[in-house]
């Protein structure tokens, strides 16, 4: 009795299992398209903008969450050595990327280190402040350096021509589109950072103040905008009272009138010093990530810097052209 | 920089206000935890917290609005753990030990499978010292009122299960009750009070100035008060010194407690002789 029961137990589950195995053989099947992984959303954004319809572009960080707190699915884990293209920012951004990697086959899939090429800065969100004590450069991974390379547009360039590199090696068939749709897309930037520039020439200010991590470093840096923020470039990190009082002397010596704050996150901070100073709060995207409304209504990366440069022309008390 | 500077700014004063509020609430119901071997709640409740603002920012509750979801839930889960203890027969540290890790799986899961929010749901969670709103200030009051006057209400039967519940259950304390209201108690000051200034805080103001003030204390009530004023002093220093070394100031805070659970045990070695200190 028990024997029997046994036997058509385990003859279930190995019909179960050779079930399984032809609808995945028959999945790969259909899909001869060109399988494409990213990490973070600008990357996933250029992606899907050079591949057309002619690839399948997936994005591995849920949208909303921040991308330190992510932990890979084993979904996740099968989608990525499925697929022939794996596409991250750095490793100091995506330090889970060159672990998830360690796992997987990496003989069909190809791996693009987006920032490659790209000029590093170290990031210090203290510069310039009368106390800064300065030891928060060093608790920033990887030496301080900063990892939001995509911020200027120069670098987002770069970006693009390296998943390009990536799209071609990996499909040369439709080597040709994948050209045409990323010189589209360096145009587009080319003329984002183009208003940009004249949208940020002529402002009240040029003092960008932000009550959060180091963000904004390279954006500023490209337009001549004095960055300060209240602390360091590793999300761990709390600011002490001493800081938080250093940056509300900041904000009213500096005459500012809005403290900019980064979406996605939790604003209390932010909103502090801002009654403490008495300025106003306006959001800007770090564009890591965006959340699930817009992501479910295809905003892209270049929708999310229009938004920002609104916010930064009235926050800066910009003249508009 | 000197004091009036300091205490200049009005988020140095909300911080000390609510700061003082919750680490005697904290201290206060820690000595009943750490006797009922229920140190660990604070941390196991926050887990479930997580899990709970997760279920909230699927129906997009964001901060104040999530305590709809998370209150309940958490009431519920500090009495699961009761259970656990009783039905189950359970150490405290094992049923602690479940219901935080079903709690925080279940908010990576709900994570997962939601697709993502709107927001990122850990900056969310955490409150912190530094920036507790007004309106914030006048929730820590109310719940220090609520905590306070429940405590002092049951403070007898409380003190009768924490020594003996046998000894209670017979002379006619319902201890059932009694352990659930304390639970409970601790479910809500966990929920707001981390919020307001994050768990890591919560977590060692119910331990450390409980152990601390357990090391020194004669009767049950010097014992509170001893660890409600250690609880008061390290918030009051430790925003001092986090202002004047430029450090985090809840991590300070936990190591100035640190430093006094040190000096209670240093003080008891030296100055209590051993058969002067009660058993416990």
């Amino acid at each position: 009795m028990k024997r029997s029961m046994l036997f058509v137990v385990m003859s279930i589950m190995a019909i179960a299992v050779i079930v399984l195995a032809g609808c995945k053989r028959r999945d790969q099947g259909a899909s001869a398209k060109l399988q494409v992984v990213t990490t973070l959303f600008p990357l996933y954004d250029f992606a899907r903008t050079i591949a057309g319809d002619q690839a399948e572009v997936t994005m591995l960080l849920p949208p909303g969450m921040e991308p330190h707190g992510f932990e890979p699915k084993p979904n996740d884990i099968i989608r990525i050595s499925q697929a022939g293209l794996f596409i991250y920012t750095n490793r100091y951004m995506e330090p889970w990327a060159e672990t998830i990697l360690k796992g997987i086959d990496r003989q069909r899939l190809k791996v693009v280190d987006a920032g490659q090429g790209v000029r590093y800065v170290k990031a210090s969100a203290e510069e310039g402040l009368e106390d800064g004590h300065g030891s928060h450069d060093a608790e920033g991974n990887a030496g301080g350096m900063d990892p939001h390379i995509w911020l200027d547009f120069a670098n987002a360039g770069v970006m693009v021509n390296n998943i390009l590199a990536g799209f071609v090696a990996s499909d040369p068939a439709h080597a040709p589109m994948y050209r045409a749709n990323a010189t589209t897309l360096l145009a587009r930037l080319a003329d984002l950072d183009q208003r940009y520039r004249e949208g940020l020439s002529s402002c009240g200010t040029r003092i960008f103040l932000h009550g959060g991590h180091y963000t904004f470093g390279y954006l500023a840096r490209r337009y001549g905008l004095e960055y300060h923020s209240l602390s360091g470039i590793s999300s761990e990190s709390e600011p002490s009272a001493a800081r938080m009082a250093a940056m509300v002397r900041e904000i009213r010596s500096s005459g500012v009138r809005y403290l900019f704050a980064e979406e996605l996150l939790s604003p209390r901070l932010t909103e502090t010093l801002a009654n403490e100073a008495g300025v106003s709060v306006l959001k800007l995207y770090g564009a890591h990530n965006l959340g699930k409304d817009d992501f479910e209504r295809g905003v892209g990366f270049i929708d999310l810097m229009e938004r920002n440069l609104k916010n930064l022309q009235k926050g800066l008390a910009c003249r508009s052209k | 920089m000197n004091l009036i500077e300091i205490l200049s700014y009005s988020f140095i004063q909300r911080a000390l206000l609510a700061g003082i509020l919750i680490a005697v609430l904290c201290s206060v119901l820690g000595v009943f935890l750490v006797l009922r071997r229920l140190s660990l709640i604070g941390d196991g409740l926050a887990h479930v917290t997580f899990g709970s603002t997760a279920i909230a920012l699927a129906f997009k509750l964001y901060s104040a609005a999530s305590l709809l979801v998370s209150l309940p839930v958490v009431l519920l889960a500090s009495l699961g753990i009761l259970k656990l203890t009783e039905k189950a027969r359970l150490s405290g540290d094992a049923a602690i030990g479940i219901v935080s890790a079903v709690g925080i799986s279940a908010g990576i899961m709900l994570a997962s499978v939601g697709g993502g929010y709107n927001v990122d749901l850990l900056s969310y969670l955490f409150g912190n010292i530094l920036s507790i709103s007004p309106e914030e200030v006048l929730v820590a009051a109310g719940l220090f009122c609520v905590v306070m006057v429940l405590l002092g209400l049951f403070f007898n039967d409380l003190l009768a299960i924490t020594f003996n519940e046998e000894l209670a259950r017979v002379s006619g304390v319902r201890t059932k009750r009694i352990n659930a209201v304390l639970v409970m108690l601790t479910a809500l000051s966990v929920v707001l009070a981390m919020k307001l200034v994050g768990i890591m805080l919560i977590s060692s103001l119910l331990i450390l100035p409980a152990v601390s003030a357990l090391q020194l204390a004669r009767s049950f009530k010097t014992c509170i008060m001893l660890a409600a004023l250690q609880g008061v002093c390290s918030v009051i220093t430790g925003i001092f010194v986090s202002f004047l070394t430029n450090l985090p100031t809840s991590a300070t805070i936990v190591f100035i407690n640190l430093l006094f659970f040190g000096v209670s045990c240093a003080v008891r070695r030296l100055l209590i002789p051993r058969s002067a200190i009660p058993s416990r």
